[in-house]
């Protein structure tokens, strides 16, 4: 019966590491194909077509090397409990080197506000969500196709499968540069974070800038604020490195940015810009890690060691308990006629002593042969 | 061949397993009298839990420290934020707790057992040197993962924020840990074997 409960229990837990397949908790945003080697993403055998609705826009006008703001809308999924879903946005529906890098563009910032072709975000209750990725166009003037693909779970899920969905081709006309038109530089990424009560300012790299502009509002605001913006050049010069003073942040507060680039007539307002707010950096090393390890192992040792002597049954312990006789030698003389009675040792003594007719008051020990004064005596009148 | 972080999982694996067994022992052999099998079974389960808690505990005593130092290895030797910073503390927590098992058991033998207090402890000291051990190890999920089996449980230590010691603070706790060692090895009276009855 007991050997049956043990192998039920193994096969039990045996099966429930099996059944936990997938990432239902999400990986992470990250640089991801879609399809990489038979992955649940794309075999068929382990997803099922979504059914939600992508939709892809741009902002405004796009040119060679320069910003532009995808915005991908997806709405109308199914969702699993914790409402995660999983977006791409990709280059070609090839099935991998379908990041929009390997097509040409740049990634300037993702909609969590990293640099990844790839997010997952938490659907809010009304089943839409719109994702937008700022991305710095191809060199190459034409079209140029981008597509959003998603993965998504579903309540209740009883196959326990992904559920995927792609968006046909949305063709963006890549126009050509203009001479002299101002723009970020393409090796120029939005940082994602600034740590906590971090004030430096935001270093801009850009391309045909003569004159450079910040506004910056916090996330929830709608009226913006105008940034201090420095340069090392000369006015009407052209310069391509920009510091603008965006204040410091705390806590999980997020701050938007919007970069104007100026050259001559030119003047192109860029996509707003996200930067969240990480921690302060951490101040610990590693051999402040290591001595306060080893000093709570040898302090917690000593401890319990301590607390086994004091526990342990040991015959020895009373021998070295010397806190009777300690008690004892500092205890004040009992007053006159409290003492204690005499130990059975002088009851022993005194009865051997002999009465004497001929020395009265004086008691006769045959042992020590020694007169001792009998204490009972009391003058002639005994 | 294998990376630092690959070795260090597999020394955590075996650390972790055998700290299972040992506490699991360890808590049965504190009560036993409290398992309803009959007499001669156990006595002789009794012995068997003795037993397999004390080579448990060997065991994971022996393979901590390769553990730690395999995860020095995958850490490159760099402590960058809280979670790790954490980790290390923890493991010095579990080794103390681990090491006080072992020593209590060698120097008394399995007849601490029959003594309530000292039993009452030893199971304690096991339970509190796996709690250690498996938030150490969560912890270690946590940093790679992002996720551990404690986001299930109702248990869960501080680990997001550090308390950072200043390094000559710690070297303080240090001297001092050892002194206590000192004192409590070396001048205390020593104890003795219990014998069974």
């Amino acid at each position: 019966m007991s050997r049956t409960l043990v192998i039920a229990s193994v096969v039990a837990l045996l099966m429930l590491s099996s059944s936990s397949v997938a990432n239902p908790g999400g990986n992470g945003d990250s640089d991801r194909d879609y399809t990489c080697g038979g992955s649940c993403h794309g075999d068929p055998s382990l997803s099922l077509p979504s059914d939600g609705t992508i939709s892809i826009s741009q902002e405004g006008d796009v040119f060679a090397g320069h910003a532009v703001a995808i915005h991908v809308n997806v709405a109308g999924m199914s969702l699993s409990s914790n409402r995660l879903l999983g977006t791409f946005i990709l280059g070609s529906m090839d099935g991998n080197a379908d990041h929009p890098e390997d097509h040409g563009w740049h990634v300037i910032q993702d909609p969590n506000g990293g640099s990844s072709n790839y997010v997952e975000t938490v659907v809010p209750s009304s089943g839409s969500v719109t994702l937008s990725w700022v991305l710095l166009a191809p060199d190459e003037a034409g079209v140029h196709n981008l597509f959003a693909q998603i993965h998504h779970g579903a309540e209740p899920n009883y196959d326990g499968k992904a559920y995927s969905g792609s968006s046909r081709g949305y063709s963006i006309d890549v126009m050509p540069v203009p001479e002299g038109l101002p723009g970020l530089s393409p090796d120029w990424t939005a940082p994602a974070y600034r740590s906590s009560g971090n004030d430096d300012p935001l270093e801009i790299r850009t391309v045909n800038t003569t004159s450079l502009s910040v506004q910056w509002m916090l996330e929830g605001e709608w009226s913006p604020h105008n940034a201090e913006v420095s340069s090392n050049c000369d006015e009407s010069e052209v310069c391509n490195k920009w510091e603008a003073q965006i204040p410091a942040t705390m806590g999980d507060t997020r701050i938007q940015y919007q970069i104007t680039v100026q050259n001559g007539s030119f003047s192109m307002e860029l996509p707003w810009l996200t930067m969240g707010t990480s921690p302060a950096p951490f101040e610990g090393d590693i051999w402040d890690a290591r001595v306060q390890s080893f000093a709570f192992a040898f302090l917690i040792l000593s401890f319990i060691v301590s607390l086994q002597i004091r526990f342990s049954p040991w015959d020895g312990k009373h021998e070295l308990d010397q806190t009777q006789e300690v008690v004892e030698s500092e205890a004040p003389p009992p007053p006159p006629g409290m003492e204690e009675d005499a130990p059975a040792e002088d009851d022993e003594y005194w009865s051997r002593l002999v009465h004497s007719e001929d020395n009265p008051g004086w008691l006769w020990d045959p042992v020590e042969e020694e007169w001792v004064a009998d204490p009972n005596f009391q003058g002639g009148d005994q | 061949m294998f990376g630092a972080d690959t070795f260090h999982t597999a020394m955590a694996e075996i650390v972790v397993g055998t700290m299972v067994l040992a506490t699991v022992c360890a808590v049965g052999c504190a009560s036993i009298r409290y398992i309803p099998v009959s007499g001669d079974k156990k006595e002789s389960l009794m012995v068997t839990m003795d037993k397999a808690s004390i080579a448990g505990a060997t065991m994971a005593l022996v393979f901590m420290p390769i553990a730690i130092m395999s995860g020095n290895f995958a850490a490159e030797n760099t402590v960058g934020n809280a979670l790790l910073y954490n980790k290390f503390v923890y493991s010095g927590l579990a080794l103390g707790f681990w090491a006080a098992f072992v020593v209590g058991r060698i120097r008394m033998g399995p007849g601490l057992w029959e003594v309530r207090p000292l039993a009452m402890l030893q199971s304690s000291t096991a339970v509190m040197a796996f709690l250690m051990t498996t938030m150490a190890s969560s912890i270690g999920g946590k940093l790679v993962r992002g996720e551990s089996m404690f986001d299930i449980l109702p248990i869960w230590f501080p680990s997001e924020s550090a308390v950072v010691l200043p390094i000559w603070a710690s070297a303080v706790l240090m001297v001092v840990g050892l002194a206590a060692l000192f004192v409590v090895f070396r001048m205390a009276p020593s104890t003795e074997r219990i014998t069974l009855d």
